[in-house]
């Protein structure tokens, strides 16, 4: 069911790419990490004392008292989601939307590789790229922290963060991927799915920034991310799994248009 | 013996009088078979249904005995294929490009694929990027032809190769044919298919106008002789001593359609001092025309 060939070339193709965003995340996460303070740094308070709604917004309403609940609201409540889905809606367009667009797709059907096959190893190439990204940047953070503040990481509420970032992140990969599968025009296929992961991030920005905006959260999937209750302990993994599940289901229905659909090559 | 390619009622409606509509036809084992046709006919879109692209809206189509569009996987481990408009992968080379093709078909000998680049004088190192439109239409020859495939499908092959490059081409097409492929090519050019085709499918607007052996499309087939004479007197004289000639100045052309009568025509000419001679072809259009009378 897997297309080994491809997914080397793929993995070939996409080195550079997949290393400027380790290289941004490792830029990210060291900077928030040394401006953690055990005592609570006075600057940051400040800053945020001074325009908390922004804050806010940006889900850094709460830094916590703990290591994890400090990296949970810095890092974990938008950046490791916003940086994430950009390399996400680039890596669907290099794997599936510009080989649609380009008419190189005809290259790849013009094997006795069945179209599932072809779909599946790209969103599996997809899939590895996110899990790998997560497993990075938590990697780095758990790194840095023995370095920096020995003992201070919780290791149980900062694995279960990690999980159910990676599970959400697979999700908005799943309806990039969707996107491009199912609307004939691959390339707004795709703005289309990554449309919607902006939106997603956008709505939960608004519903953090004010109460009157709150209800807002019921409508984007981000808000089955609890950061800041993971990162306390008290978070469970149930919506992790809900994610995990939904993001299968879109990608198989992903590979299954694919597979049904007349492509223009 | 069951056909190679059996297309049956084929009809894929884009709208507004574009697409191909109820296409019927076979192409039996080892045959070449031609597509002609202007740009727009259908000869990609039909070519595209064989690959399996698209799903017909109404007929179908099989090779092998299997379903084009349900079973492409399958009738791809036995055929090559080039497309019309050729988009490489770019960030590959010739040779890169070659190696990833071949292990996507699961080919483990490159042989054939080294042979062919010997036989088109391709340098396959280069990146596919930097190579001009002929050397980027010489990897995509290499690439349908390096399996060895029992069937090929080649929309428009020649485009972008230099006329030493098209002889090659046709010989190997000829090669291929000996060792019993069935071939499947299109071309919007008669003199292409002429010789290379056993039978032509004339494409017109979506619709199959004919399917012919390519001996009668050439009987009836007219082309145009010029010659030029030293002065307007002697066209004119020339003109007067066969039926149908006109002169235009100091030369002039007559029409005539299959071989029978070019002999005496020669032997005409050849009574008056000829300072040069020209064969147009004519266009396609003209052959349409030629062919269908006043059908059309």
């Amino acid at each position: 069911m897997i297309c080994a060939p491809l997914l080397q070339r793929e993995a070939k193709r996409n080195l550079l790419l997949l290393a400027v965003f380790a290289g941004i995340l490792t830029l990210y996460a060291s900077v928030i990490l040394t401006m953690y303070d055990p005592e609570l740094g006075e600057s940051l308070a400040m800053m945020k004392d001074a325009m908390p709604q922004l804050f806010a917004a940006f889900g850094m309403s709460d830094p916590g008292a703990t290591l994890a609940e400090f990296l949970a609201n810095y890092l974990y409540g938008f950046l490791f989601l916003a940086l994430p889905l950009v390399m996400i809606i680039l890596l669907t367009n290099r794997l599936l939307a510009g080989y649609l667009d380009r008419g190189t797709m005809a290259w790849l059907l013009a094997t006795p590789r069945p179209r599932r096959q072809i779909a599946a190893s790209q969103a599996l190439f997809l899939v590895g790229s996110i899990l790998g990204a997560v497993l990075y940047a938590g990697g780095l953070c758990a790194l840095l922290s023995a370095f920096l503040y020995p003992g201070e990481l919780a290791p149980l509420p900062f694995l279960r963060l990690n999980l159910c970032l990676a599970a959400l992140l697979c999700l908005l990969g799943s309806l990039c991927f969707l996107g491009v599968c199912a609307v004939s025009d691959s390339r707004r296929g795709l703005a289309a799915g990554g449309g919607v992961c902006v939106v997603f991030l956008l709505l939960q920005m608004l519903s953090q920034a004010g109460e009157k905006w709150e209800w807002l959260r019921y409508l984007t999937p981000l808000t089955a991310f609890d950061s800041s209750s993971l990162a306390r302990g008290d978070g469970s993994l149930w919506p992790a799994l809900g994610l995990g599940a939904a993001a299968l289901a879109l990608y198989a229905a992903g590979v299954g248009a694919f597979a049904r659909r007349d492509l223009s090559l | 013996m069951n056909p190679v390619i059996e297309v049956q009622g084929l009809t894929k409606d884009y709208g507004q009088g574009r697409g191909v509509f109820g296409l019927t036809f076979q192409v039996e084992k080892g045959e070449v078979f031609g597509f002609l046709g202007p740009n727009g006919a259908g000869k990609t879109t039909t070519i595209r249904q064989l690959m399996g692209f698209v799903r017909p809206t109404r007929g179908g189509a099989r090779i092998l005995g299997m379903d084009c569009f349900r079973q492409a996987a399958a009738i791809q481990a036995h055929t090559g294929y080039l497309p019309g408009e050729l988009s490489l992968m770019d960030d590959l080379t010739g040779d890169g490009f070659l190696r990833f093709m071949a292990r996507m078909r699961g080919m483990k000998d490159l042989g054939a694929a080294e042979e062919l680049k010997e036989f088109f004088r391709l340098d396959g190192r280069q990146s596919l990027r930097k190579m001009s439109k002929g050397t980027r239409q010489k990897v995509g020859l290499v690439c349908a032809f390096m399996a060895r495939p029992e069937l090929l499908l080649l929309d428009e092959p020649t485009s972008g190769l230099d006329p030493l490059m098209q002889n090659r081409f046709i010989e190997l097409l000829l090669r291929e044919k000996a060792r019993g492929a069935t071939i499947l090519l299109s071309s919007h050019m008669f003199e292409e298919l002429e010789r290379t085709c056993d039978r032509v499918a004339i494409l017109r607007a979506g619709h199959l106008a004919a399917v012919e052996p390519i001996a009668a499309l050439r009987q009836t087939r007219t082309k145009r002789y010029r010659f030029t004479f030293p002065s307007s007197g002697a066209a004119a004289a020339f003109s007067d001593a066969w039926p149908g000639v006109k002169a235009e100045g100091s030369s002039a052309s007559v029409a005539l359609a299959g071989q029978e009568k070019l002999s005496r025509l020669l032997a005409l000419a050849a009574g008056y001092d000829v300072k040069d001679m020209s064969i147009d072809g004519g266009s396609l259009e003209d052959a349409f025309l030629d062919y269908y009378g006043e059908e059309m």
